[in-house]
This record gives structure tokens, sequence and C-alpha cells, in this order.
């Protein structure tokens, strides 16, 4: 999985929006996580590495997966999936890991597949239609061939509770 | 603020603290001779003096005007000569002095805090002059120096540096200015020189002397012994140029001269003078000093500053880091598998620059190590000063005694021990010692108390003792008191004395019926239990009815490293530090001896220690369940002592700490047993073991 990844790493893919303004216009980078397409801002992306081994913490609720060693520096994992209240615990061991910097708290998340970086008209992202209080995410939008990718809060990701 | 003046506040609060904390040095050793001793007045001279000109450049007037006054005093001492003081002046001399220090570091501290300076001086300053007043009205032969310090009325004229009698004979100009190179610096004619042009390119006018300094190589010596000269035929061109002089490199010190001709305006006091960073420009606010002490003070300074600078510890933090990487990394080089491919002689001369590079990252890693270690005399001082202060508000009298004060711990543990020691201090000082000396008289103890503070090394710790020979504590009243309060956890009687005295650390408890200024506000001993087990450290007392109390406390020497075993619980590794492990040791089924809960023990040297089995409490998946097939360690804490099951036992290393990171803080892992990670030679993580609250997590709370 990993290598057909690497292809396609960072392929840029322009939205063509014609006549908007460019200043809403944020750089943004997809990926899967179970059944849903998520995005996050590049701002808040460091980098993205795979099959790295991670250390499970005793004790820890299931979505903090463990620590990782990157350079020397220690990071948190947490698995959205989990966080989200979904687990598939058949499912393949995730090796994928999405390395952040929200606020300057550095985290990681394991996600299924990376996809790409686009851009996202931050006008047309809708809140989430739904009562029920969303845990990660905050806010939706359409793409143009009809799919709709979902944003991820940064700031309830940096806040554990 | 900008940068450059943050920068400045830092460097001055710095300066000014370390002067400070000199200062109270000597003063404590000073009183206890019960004279100042003439290097000290000389010391104390230029100490207030480099206050007073740094406090004038950042303008804090406060600072400046009272280090001012007691330069003043110190000067007028100092010209005397400290015998001409009779006993009790020497005495109100010590306590004018304490007051004195007392009140500039609580000025300091405001300027730490950004709030405003004390501006009603008036009676302070009052005070120092009128004790000035005093001793210099006893002072026979000398009634010329009643109001003010003889400094201002003659320092031109006496200070030798003015060099009024040397002028260059120049009728035109209105004034000189008087440079002095610094020593040392080699072709000062030449430098003299450039100094000149670069007066020159600002289009002011004027003549210099020696006039042919540049092409006269003989005119260095007298540019390094006197000193070389400008004229100007107005001071505002004078003015203007040592505005020049100030960007300039080389120079000790300036200073401006009046011309000694008769239709020149009468002398005037020198200005700006030893521009020297970072007291430069010295604003002329505060009276003239002879500028002759001003040198005197640099030079005498110069020498301290290159042994010592002053580093942020940000900086050596990142340093300890990286080298705690490159040590790690080297292992991970040195063990890589890819070196078996290598051939025999490639495999040979491999090892042998490796067995280099191990060495020298060794020798790198003390080194790192010991750039954080200070001797602990800084916090032992301070605590002269706090006794000697409870000395005379108490009306008791005691005797410091400091042992090992030269024992050097890492700076983030001396910087949070200073807090739990004084409370100790204190507490022996107010509670310990007797009242009455007739108390300790009948008891056949010397009528002075003593308390013996003492600071050792042992492997791995730093040992330090708060040790009074006061009343001590009576277990039974402490228990009294703890079950009038309600913080007794079980029956009175079960209790041992030991338990009773610990009772003292439990928050809330204060064996003192009144709050007074120096104790007993009830928040004491826990705190500094508290403080102290933040630094890794544990707090323990003994004390003994009528005879005195000993706190000791021991605290790891750094935190940054740590002795560690490996052992192994199914995929996991975990670091245990070897300080804790006491014995290992593999049991047979039938030595375990359970309770009716199924909880698991074992006999070991006529105690019974409970088995804590890793991968049950933390719920790791492992082959090794049964209790022969893997290893039992006995762990200790000062308090605690029990066993760890683990699989198996991978080898002892030195490992770097490293926290959590911050996020996983919500999650209190150190709850759980988790006192940090480091990263392993193979760039895996392990998770180091926290015995004390692995503990309290798996056996008091479950």
């Amino acid at each position: 999985m990993s290598e057909q990844l690497n292809n396609q790493d960072f392929q840029e893919e322009p939205v063509a929006e014609t006549g908007e303004e460019t200043s809403s216009v944020e750089r943004c980078l997809t990926f899967e996580s179970g059944d849903l397409v998520l995005y996050i801002s590049t701002n808040y992306v460091i980098e993205i590495i795979n099959n790295h081994t991670i250390t499970t913490l005793p004790l820890m609720p299931s979505y903090i997966k463990g620590i990782i060693n990157l350079r020397g520096q220690i990071l948190p994992v947490v698995d959205i999936q989990q966080l989200m209240g979904k687990c598939d615990p058949d499912g393949p061991e995730k090796t994928c890991i999405i390395v952040l910097d929200i606020d300057s708290v550095s985290l990681g998340i394991v996600v299924d597949s990376v996809r790409q970086v686009i851009d996202i008209d931050l006008k047309n992202v809708r809140p989430i239609p739904l009562k029920r209080q969303q845990k990660l995410l905050n806010g939706m939008v359409t793409m143009e061939d009809g799919s709709v990718f979902m944003s991820i809060d940064c700031q309830a990701l940096a806040t554990p509770q | 603020m900008d940068n450059g003046m943050e920068g400045m506040l830092d460097t001055y609060l710095f300066e000014t603290n370390s002067l400070l904390d000199r200062l109270d040095e000597m003063l404590v050793a000073d009183e206890k001779d019960g004279d100042f001793s003439v290097d000290d007045i000389n010391e104390i001279f230029r100490i207030m003096h480099t206050i007073k000109g740094s406090s004038a450049m950042m303008e804090f007037g406060s600072l400046a005007e009272i280090s001012h006054h007691i330069e003043d005093l110190f000067f007028y001492i100092r010209d005397k000569g400290i015998d001409s003081l009779d006993p009790q002046h020497k005495k109100e001399l010590f306590n004018l002095m304490f007051r004195s220090e007392d009140f500039l570091r609580g000025q300091v501290e405001k300027v730490e805090a950004g709030k405003a300076l004390d501006t009603d001086l008036d009676s302070f300053s009052a005070d120092i002059n009128n004790f000035l007043k005093k001793i210099s009205g006893a002072q026979v032969d000398e009634p010329a120096a009643q109001d003010a310090p003889p400094a201002p009325a003659d320092s031109p004229a006496a200070a030798p540096a003015a060099g009024g009698e040397n002028l260059p004979a120049d009728k035109d100009a209105a004034c000189f200015l008087h440079i002095f190179l610094e020593e040392g610096i080699g072709m000062e004619n030449l430098r003299a020189f450039m100094i000149v042009n670069a007066v020159k390119e600002c289009g002011i006018d004027f003549r210099y002397y020696p006039e042919n300094m540049e092409s006269n190589s003989e005119t260095t010596a007298t540019i390094i012994e006197e000193g070389f000269y400008m004229a100007f035929e107005s001071e505002e061109e004078a003015n203007k140029a040592s505005g020049v002089l100030r960007t300039q490199g080389h120079i000790r010190s300036y200073e401006l001269v009046a011309n000694a001709e008769p239709e020149a305006p009468a002398p005037e006091p020198p200005k700006a003078s030893a521009p020297e960073p970072p007291k430069a420009p010295a604003p002329a606010k505060p009276a003239p000093k002879p500028p002759a002490a001003q040198q005197k003070s640099a030079a005498q300074n110069a020498p301290v500053k290159q042994n010592l600078i002053s580093v942020n510890l940000m900086k050596l933090d990142s340093l300890q880091n990286i080298v705690g990487e490159i040590v790690i990394t080297e292992s991970m080089v040195t063990s890589s598998p890819e070196l078996n491919q290598l051939s025999r002689d490639g495999y040979d001369n491999f090892m042998k620059s490796a067995r280099q590079l191990r060495k020298l990252t060794d020798d790198l890693q003390d080194i790192a190590m010991s750039l954080r270690m200070v001797p602990i005399s800084g916090v032992f001082q301070k605590m002269s000063r706090i006794v000697r202060d409870m000395k005379q508000k108490l009306n008791k009298d005691v005797r410091l005694t400091l042992v090992g004060e030269e024992t050097e711990v890492d700076k983030t543990i001396v910087d949070s021990i200073q807090d739990p020691i004084m409370h100790m201090v204190r507490n022996a000082m107010d509670h310990g010692i007797e009242d009455d000396v007739q108390e300790r008289l009948d008891l056949g103890k010397d009528p002075q108390g003593e308390i013996i503070l003492s600071a050792t090394h042992t492997s791995n710790e730093v040992v330090i003792t708060i040790t009074d020979d006061g009343k001590g504590m009576n277990p039974d009243k402490l228990l009294a008191k703890a079950k009038e309060k309600g913080i007794l956890t079980k029956p009175e009687n079960e209790y041992t004395k030991k338990e009773a005295l610990g009772l003292i650390m439990l928050p809330g408890f204060s064996t003192n019926q009144e709050v007074t200024e120096f104790s007993g506000r009830g928040v004491g001993m826990d705190v500094v239990k508290k403080n102290v087990e933040a630094v890794g450290g544990v707090v323990s007392l003994t004390s003994e009815e009528g005879h005195g109390t000993t706190f000791t406390m021991k605290i790891p020497l750094t935190m940054a490293i740590v002795d560690g075993m490996r052992v192994t619980v199914g995929r996991s590794i975990f670091t245990i530090p070897i300080a804790n492990i006491r014995q290992s040791f593999k049991v047979l089924p039938d030595e375990i001896i359970r309770d009716e809960n199924g909880n698991e023990m074992i006999e070991r040297m006529d105690s019974f220690y409970p088995i804590i089995r890793l991968h049950q409490f933390y719920n790791i998946e492992t082959d090794v369940v049964n209790i022969e097939d893997g290893i039992i360690l006995w762990v200790e804490t000062s308090e605690h002592s029990f066993c760890l099951f683990v699989d198996e036992l991978v080898g002892e290393q030195q490992v770097v700490v490293k926290p959590f990171p911050s996020f996983l803080n919500f999650f209190e892992l150190k709850n759980f047993g988790c006192g940090g990670c480091t990263i392993l030679g193979d760039g895996n993580i392990s998770i180091i073991l926290e015995i004390q609250s692995l503990y309290a997590a798996a056996l008091e709370n479950s």
C-alpha cells in the first residue's frame, strides 16, 4: 500500500475555480480513514511517514496508539478512527502516519492512506448538518466530481479529553 | 522594549543579582568575624559603584540612588580605614548594610516583575547619610566631611587621572578629551590615530596630542601611560566627539577635561568616564566619582569576566539533548547489523575507529553533564543570611554550620531545592531551637543552638541534611494534633513512631498554634515534600525528643541520565532505574504465597513482599505467565519495597530520560508508574518505570 501511496503523494491537482477570490483558498492534504475522506490544511502537516514502529503505552485509552521516535523527537500517535468512536479491530494494521504540528503541539495521526494535496475554497465548506455533536469533524465540502470531503477539527485533535 | 533593551535588562539583572549575592556572602562572613576586612570594604565599594552605574544607565532611580549613598559611605570608610569605627558603629553598619541589601534586592525583584520602583527614598537615604554623619562626626580630625562624603568637592583636584597638570599646551582649546586605550592591544599610536581619524571624519574640528603619533612610534609609550588628548575649541564639539568615541573599540576610558587656562570656565567635573559596556555612558546625575576608583574597579573586575560567561539554560538543555542523541546514534551505528558484511580487516578497522568515537562521545557527555553542575554553596549562603536575620528577630542564639558546600548539583535541582531548604531552616530556627536558653542548659546542652546544613554525594544521589539540636518532636503530640485536624487515616494506636513523624508532611498540618512571620502557615512541609519529589527526590526525618530533629533529602544528581536495567514484558521494553533495584532472582511456584484475593507475595529475608505482575497490571500480552518462566525483580524506594514480575532481563544501560510529549500530560502517565521514556540504541522507545508511583498505582489504590 505504501508504494502505491508514494507514487501519488502530493500530486498537485489545483481545483479550477475561476472568478473566486484566492484568499479563501487553502491547500489541504486529503486522506482516507475508514470510509471517510478527510482533509487537513497543509499548514499543520509536517510530513508523512510509513512503517514506523509505534511503542504502545500501557493503560491508555484505545485511541492513543502510542509514541514514536521521529529522529530523536518523541511524538504521540492518535488513531483518529478510534477517536471518532469507530473501531475496526479486524482491519489491517495501519502504518501510515501523518505528522502534524498544531499550534506547536506535535502529534501523529494514523490513517488508512494519504490521497493528495488539493486547494479547497473555504467558502464552500459547510457545517455538518447533524444535531449530534461532532467529535472531530467540523465541516464538509463537495468537490466538483461530487465526492464529499470532511474537515478535521485541529483544535479538538490537539486537546485531549 | 526592543530586543536590544531586553538583552541589556537581562544582563543588568544577572549582573546585579550576582553582585548582591557576592555582597551577601561577604557581609555574612564579615559579621561572623565582627569586622570588615580591607579587601571587602574595597569590594563593597566596587559593587555599589557598579550597581549605581548600571542602574543609572537603565534608569532605575531608586537603585542608583541608594547604591550611590552606600558608595559614598564606603568611600569614607575606605578612606579613613575601618579601624576608625568603634564596635558599636560596626554593628550598626552591618545592620544598615543588610537592610540596604534587602532594599536593593526588593527593587531588583520589582524590576524583574515589571513593577514601578519605590520613589520615596528619603527616609532610607537619610538613614544612610545619618550614619555617615555619625561616624564622620565621631572622627575629630575630619569635621569637613559632615554633610556629604568628600567625593564631590575635591574629586577633580584629587583624582590623579584628571591630569590637569599634564594638559598639552594649547591656548585656543576650551577643553580636552583625555583618552586611555585598553591595555596590551599593541601599536597604540596607530590605534589612537585611527580613533582620531574616525572623529575627524564626522566633521569635528580639533587638534590632537601627541601631534606626530602616526609617524613617531616612540609616542606609543606615552599613549600607554598617559593616554592621548584631543583639543576642542568648544565644549559642544567635544561632546559630539565623545559620541563618536563611544562607537570606537579599544578605548578603556575617556574623560572631558577643561583647559586649565585662566579664561577657561571653572574646572568642571569629569563627565562621561569609563564607557565600558555594559555600564556605558553613565550619566553625570549622581555626584561625580574619582575616575581612579572607576578605572580600578574596571581593571579588577576584568579577569573574572573573562573566566566565566553566563549561558542561557535553554542552550545548555538543547546541548545536552543533542549530546544524548549523539551517544545513542553512536551505538546505533556501531551495532548496525550491516557491519557483519564487512571483511575481517574492514571490520577491525571500523571497530578501531568506533572505539575512538566511543571515547570521544563519552568525554563529550561528561563535559555536557558537568556544564550544568553548580556548587550548592549559593543556596547554603542564603541560609546563613536567614539564620542571621531570624536570630535577631527571635532572639535565639544559634550558629549555622555548613558542611560540604562545594558539592555540585544540577542547576535545575539547585533551583528547586532552595525553597525547601529555606523552609526547613526556618522551621528549625522557629520551632526546633528552644525559645528559652534555660531549657537548653537544663538538658545539659550548649546554650548556643546549632543547625547543621550538610550536603554529600553518593554515587548517584546528593544527600542534604538539616539537623538542629533543639527540642525535637513528640510523636504523641503530632498524633493528637493530626487527630484534631482529622487527617489520620488509620486508628491512632497503629501509627509507628516513624509514621507519626511523617504526619507533619501532610497537607494542612502545622504544629504551631499561631502563624508567625517565618513559618506556620500550615502549607509548610507538604510543599517541601512536593518540591523535592518533583525533582525525583525523597524527604525523610528522624527526631529525638529533647535532642533535635534531622531532615534528610535524597535527590538524584541529575534527572537527565539514568542508569537503567532493561526488561521485557511481551513486546514492550521497560527501563527500571538501577538505583531502585535490590535483587533479581527466579522463583518456583511453591514459594509464592497468596492472600484471599489471590494477590501474590514472596518471603525474602524474613519479610513478605507483594509481587506485581507487570504484564497483568499493564495488560500486555506475553507468553511468560508462569512464575518460574520469568524473573522477579526486587525493587525498593525509600518508603516501599516490593517485587516485579517481568519476562526477561535484557541488560544494563545508561539512558537519557525524555519526558513524554506534553500532549499526553492529560493522561497523567506518572500515575501509572511511567516516569518518562528513552530512545534505545536501535531507535526503539523504552518506557522508564517510576517505582514509587508504580507502587502507589498497583498496590495502594487497588
